[in-house]
């Protein structure tokens, strides 16, 4: 069976590309991970290059046989974590270098925005000249190796000379400085990249909720669910349901917010602060449950368990969801009264 | 002429809220979290992640560590989402239960470690405004919702295992 080699830039408001896929006989597979399902972009992609579309949501594929993920990350975690590996990837929503892994993302080995019509078949020469590229992604190895060696050096240099107490306690300070003021930019560089725009569409959410009266709505709705125990055993139990928590659970959006419509109605006095505790389990039984499969990569799982791991997590929450809500609402009792 | 303005008033109104949030948050939290945030990764820097990595490895041996104290120290040491990584230590057969137990510990760790998931912090925090804003404090929360975390995930842990080894004989 013959592979197409395929052209994929960014669509609009995009970042990264354009990638040139060239499929091989051993890195064939176009991977779905969207939280179920084949991706219409996946399929597509599938269909030009002649490469079999996964649901990586549901099979396991070993990284070496990954030719591109396509994900739909809003820009928190999993959108990082295939460039990480160094394995194409392209996100189907317009998320650029954000998140905890935004320094892999790098505009030759991931694109976004992706729709469609970014799709198209790539020309000979470019194939040709982007063939060792994709048949070598940089050895991951390499970098602590050069370290290695440049550590070795450095020894070699300073062999023969002996060092006095005060540069060795010099060097020693340096290095503690170094690591706080590290400790420093990484901070910053979180807040920046994903604590302060978080903030910021949260906020305009909230701000409209309660100046155009959606907020009494809610008051009305939601407090009365979220101060009784079965109300709350109740949304643990949805958040769980296996066809339902994939789809809550990216990048915890929906938790976070409706973390902070409970908290508005604890603060006006509709629920009971010590509701608190309980609460937050149950919006959050469907933590995590849309990057399963990742997850599990990162730990390096076989295909076979990831496969059947996935539906083990799944069924596992609809009982856990709920035993945690009873837990916390137990160790609620004597907060805050 | 008037209801034009009206309009536009109301309409400005309606982000004019949002607007006061937005700067309660700033100033009320960023703060905090920034300096904690630096002083954790500080930490983490100094003692380095080959020491944790022979803890870790400890800690798979026995089913309670390996759902209590492993992905612990996975979330706090790692944070979100390379925590998941320390599957390695653990057999095949058990890393489904580790990420899940993991992957439940990456909210109940944010109110006292804040650093280990600076993505998602509003699970907490937004339902902590909500204590704030009582006047009350939110150490006791924080750490109860630490304790419950720890529980949870171990059942969590023992309960997806459970599933998962009935799944693979019946397979």
């Amino acid at each position: 069976m013959a592979y197409h080699a395929v052209t994929i830039k960014a669509g609009k408001g995009g970042f990264g590309g354009p990638l040139t896929l060239v499929p091989t006989e051993t890195r064939n597979k176009v991977v779905s991970v969207t939280g179920g399902g084949i991706h219409p972009v996946a399929a597509k992609i599938a269909e030009m290059t002649g490469c079999p579309a996964v649901d990586g949501f549901s099979t396991g594929v070993p990284d070496n046989e990954i030719l591109v993920a396509i994900v739909d990350c809003g820009g928190t975690a999993r959108c990082g974590v295939y460039p990480k590996k160094r394995i194409f990837t392209v996100n189907v929503l317009p998320v650029g270098q954000t998140g905890p892994l935004a320094r892999f993302i790098t505009e030759d080995i991931y694109v976004s925005a992706v729709d469609a019509s970014c799709i198209s078949l790539a020309d000979e020469s470019a194939t040709q000249a982007a063939t060792p590229k994709a048949g070598t992604p940089t050895n991951p190895t390499s970098a602590p190796k050069t370290k290695a060696q440049a550590k070795a050096e450095v020894a070699k240099m300073n062999e023969g000379k002996e060092k006095n107490l005060a540069t060795r306690i010099g060097i020693a300070i340096g290095g503690v400085v170094n690591k706080f003021y590290a400790a420093g930019r990484e901070t910053i560089d979180i807040t920046i990249k994903t604590i302060l725009p978080f903030m910021a569409f949260v906020s305009m959410i909230l701000g409209i909720i309660s100046a155009s009266g959606l907020g009494d709505v809610i008051a009305n709705t939601i407090s009365p669910i979220a101060s009784t125990l079965p109300g709350m055993l109740i949304v643990s139990f949805i958040c769980a349901i296996p066809f339902i928590s994939p789809v809550l659970g990216p990048g915890a959006v929906i938790a976070q917010v409706v973390g902070t419509l409970l908290g508005v109605q604890i603060g006006l006095g509709n629920i009971p602060p010590q509701y608190a505790l309980p609460a937050l389990f149950a919006i959050d039984a469907q933590v995590g449950c849309d990057f399963i499969p990742v997850g599990m990569s990162l730990g390096e799982a076989e295909p076979e368990t990831i496969e059947l791991g996935v539906p083990a997590i799944l069924y596992s929450r609809v009982i856990t969801g709920p035993i945690a809500v009873l837990i916390a609402y137990v160790f609620s009792i004597g907060l805050y009264s | 002429m008037e209801a034009i303005a009206a309009v536009a008033n109301g309409f400005m109104d309606l982000f004019r809220a949002g607007s006061e949030t937005f700067v309660a948050w700033v100033t009320g939290i960023i703060p905090l979290v920034v300096i904690m945030m630096t002083a954790v990764n500080s930490l983490i820097k100094l003692i380095g992640e080959d020491r944790v990595n022979n803890v870790a490895e400890f800690a798979t041996k026995y089913t309670i560590t390996r759902y209590t104290i492993l992905p612990v120290l996975a979330v706090i040491f790692l944070c979100n989402p390379m925590c998941y990584t320390f599957g390695r230590f653990v057999e095949e057969k058990h890393k489904p239960a580790f990420y899940d137990a993991a992957v439940s510990f990456v909210h109940p760790v944010t109110g006292l470690f804040p650093h280990a998931n600076g993505g998602e912090l509003f699970v907490y925090m937004g339902i902590a405004a909500g204590i704030t804003q009582l006047g009350l404090s939110l150490g006791d929360l924080a750490v109860r919702y630490f304790i419950v975390g720890v529980i949870v995930i171990l059942i969590r842990g023992i309960v997806t295992d459970r599933i998962f080894a009935h799944m693979s004989s019946k397979k």
